[in-house]
């Protein structure tokens, strides 16, 4: 395989990655999948435009560590989902989706592939009559290439809005 | 009442329907859109000091911020004399929003208002008019100044009053200070950032809910399943004769005592004070000033509408810290007392059904603790809420009747 080629597969599997993180986070009972879409090293932010452009370091989510990512589910779990009854959930059930794209590769030096994309999270509650706009922005991500295959290792969600139109429950 | 600012509103819209019980809320006052204009006006414009910031968050000579006192978007600014004041965020021409941006600085320039190139200075006077020719001849600039709130401060807090027989603030906020005093210490602080988020619903639903010391363990599940309880603790509401804050005081579970559910409990760490003691109040009727954990915060309510209510959560670390601390705080904050914060959330949640089914009319009711008429109450009541509505009332025009608490 020639270099370029290289280059093209690499770019191919972030995609992929992308993709299939898109069918996790949108799927509420698939959450506990979410953490494996990150490398051993890994972070997930969610961030303000508002405070990055600041230079503010308040985030929205700061999971940077691995640690922070997997604890994230036990928060939506076992913190806000009453210990998993379905019935005693502490949040409103909206079932999230997001709309993603065009979607930015840039190979690095390094081997990983910088990923951008934009994206829109649309929110459906069960018991609203209208979806809610849950968040808008860009993706902006480093994909490395594990002995387990492609995963993140850093996720940065830049929301446009200064002000969230909601609180989040599922990883964005 | 005298306010600096004309009133639109005359009197509480009529009929308004109170129950002589007063732990019995009326579920109309979070749906009536009249209601709500009247609000803005008799309780945010009214004699009441509203927090609208931190000294920190504006430090420099010309930096402002910007948000609003119910209805009036204001400037929060600092001079280049170096005193924070407020002004209204409307141009003293033809009204067009003076200042587009959430912070900044305005030393060079002034405030220009993009409409005729009024310019303003940062202490509100007017600087310059493009063309003035043709002007009425009385016309002098030292008229037309944006307007100017009372402004007070307190351990670096900001807060600001429309009105001008509000009591002066440390009179206002009572034995309040007190808790500020341990929140806030020296009130050197360094502003880390903020962050924003709409909760659907009235904002006396939101101010209500941290008064409400009974729905802590039911609806904040997380400290069940890290089996963080209240060792002690007691709700007191400063000055409930007149204004009724609220401050909350608890001591919680040493980390070491936690429940390790999660990986990182740094979450529950308490790194920056002598004990696990912390201080939640509410400064009537908007503001919110805690040191939950290791995490400084302010909150700004800005009531949106009727049902919807825009929260403004700012978070400070100390200006001395050293940098691993200032880390932590950054870490800490938003992850337990933010939108997407653990124990956050689920008052968005309850607040929203709350709000949604107040459209059924009726009463809510205030049942835990109400058998004891004054504070101090335990940690555990509801009845402090009492308190929030008996000083809304008195601002509305709706008193609670002689001889009932
Ligand atoms: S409205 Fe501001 S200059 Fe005319
Ligand atoms: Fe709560």
């Amino acid at each position: 395989m020639n270099n370029a080629d290289d280059l093209s597969v690499r770019e191919q599997a972030a995609r992929e990655l992308l993709a299939r993180y898109v069918r996790v986070v949108d799927d509420p009972d698939r959450v506990e999948e979410w953490p494996d879409l990150f490398a051993d090293q890994a972070e997930y932010r969610v961030v303000t435009r508002e405070n990055l452009e600041a230079g503010l370091p308040i985030s929205v989510v700061c999971d940077d560590t691995k640690d922070r990512i997997m604890d994230r589910v036990t928060v939506i779990r076992e913190f806000w989902g009453a210990g998993g009854r379905l019935e005693d959930r502490h949040y409103n059930q909206v079932r999230p989706r997001h709309v993603v794209g065009p979607v930015w590769t840039e190979p690095q030096e390094d081997g990983t592939v910088r990923v951008v994309a934009n994206f829109v999270v649309w929110g459906t509650p069960t018991t609203d009559p209208a979806p809610r706009l849950l968040a808008l922005g860009e993706y902006r991500d480093v994909v490395e290439f594990t002995a387990r295959g492609p995963r993140f290792r850093s996720k940065w969600v830049v929301l446009d809005t200064p002000v969230l139109q909601d609180v989040f429950v599922y990883p964005l | 009442m005298a306010s600096v600012l004309p009133r639109t509103v005359q009197g509480p819209p009529v009929p308004l329907r109170w129950p002589p019980e007063d732990n019995r809320i009326p579920r109309e006052i979070f749906t009536d859109p009249d209601l709500f204009r009247w609000e803005m006006d008799a309780v945010f414009t009214g004699p009441v000091w509203v927090l609208v910031g931190h000294e920190a968050e504006i430090p420099q000579p010309g930096d402002y911020k910007t948000l609003s006192v119910g209805a009036v978007p204001v400037i929060v600014v600092r001079g280049a004399d170096g005193q924070v004041r407020v002004l209204v965020n409307a141009c003293a021409h033809r009204g067009a929003r003076v200042v587009e941006g959430p912070r900044g600085n305005v030393l060079k320039g002034g405030f220009r208002c993009i409409y005729h190139m009024w310019t303003y200075a940062p202490d509100g006077s007017l600087l310059g008019v493009s063309l003035p020719d043709d002007f009425p001849v009385e016309f002098r600039k030292e008229d037309y100044g944006l307007p100017r709130a009372r402004v007070a401060l307190y351990k670096g807090l900001i807060f600001a009053s429309f009105h001008e027989q509000t009591p002066p603030l440390e009179e206002y906020l009572a034995e309040l200070t007190q808790g500020m005093d341990r929140v806030l210490g020296d009130g050197r602080l360094r502003y880390l950032g903020s962050i924003k988020v709409i909760f659907r619903t009235n904002w006396k639903l939101y101010v209500e809910n941290i008064y409400d010391g009974y729905h802590v363990t039911a609806l904040h599940t997380g400290f069940q399943v890290v089996r963080l309880r209240s060792h002690g603790g007691q709700r007191l509401v400063p000055n409930y004769e007149r204004n009724g804050h609220l401050w909350g005081q608890s001591r919680s579970t040493r980390r070491e005592e936690l429940q390790p559910v999660l990986r990182d409990m740094s979450l529950f760490d308490v790194r920056t004070k002598p004990t696990t003691d912390h201080n939640m109040m509410v400064v009537f009727p908007s503001g919110v000033v805690t040191d939950y954990f290791d995490t400084i915060q302010l909150r700004y309510v800005l009531p949106l509408a009727v049902d919807q209510t825009l929260i403004e959560f700012t978070f400070f670390a100390r200006a001395d810290d050293p940098e691993d601390v200032v880390r932590h705080r950054v870490r800490q904050g938003p992850a337990v007392l933010g939108p997407a914060g653990a124990i956050t959330l689920e008052d968005a949640a309850a607040l929203e059904r709350v709000q949604q089914s107040s459209v059924a009319r009726g009463d809510n009711v205030i049942l835990k603790g109400t058998p004891k008429r004054f504070p101090p109450y335990r940690h555990v009541d509801e009845a402090p809420i009492r308190h929030f509505y008996q000083a809304y009332r008195r601002l509305i025009g709706v008193p609670v009747e002689e001889g009932t608490p």
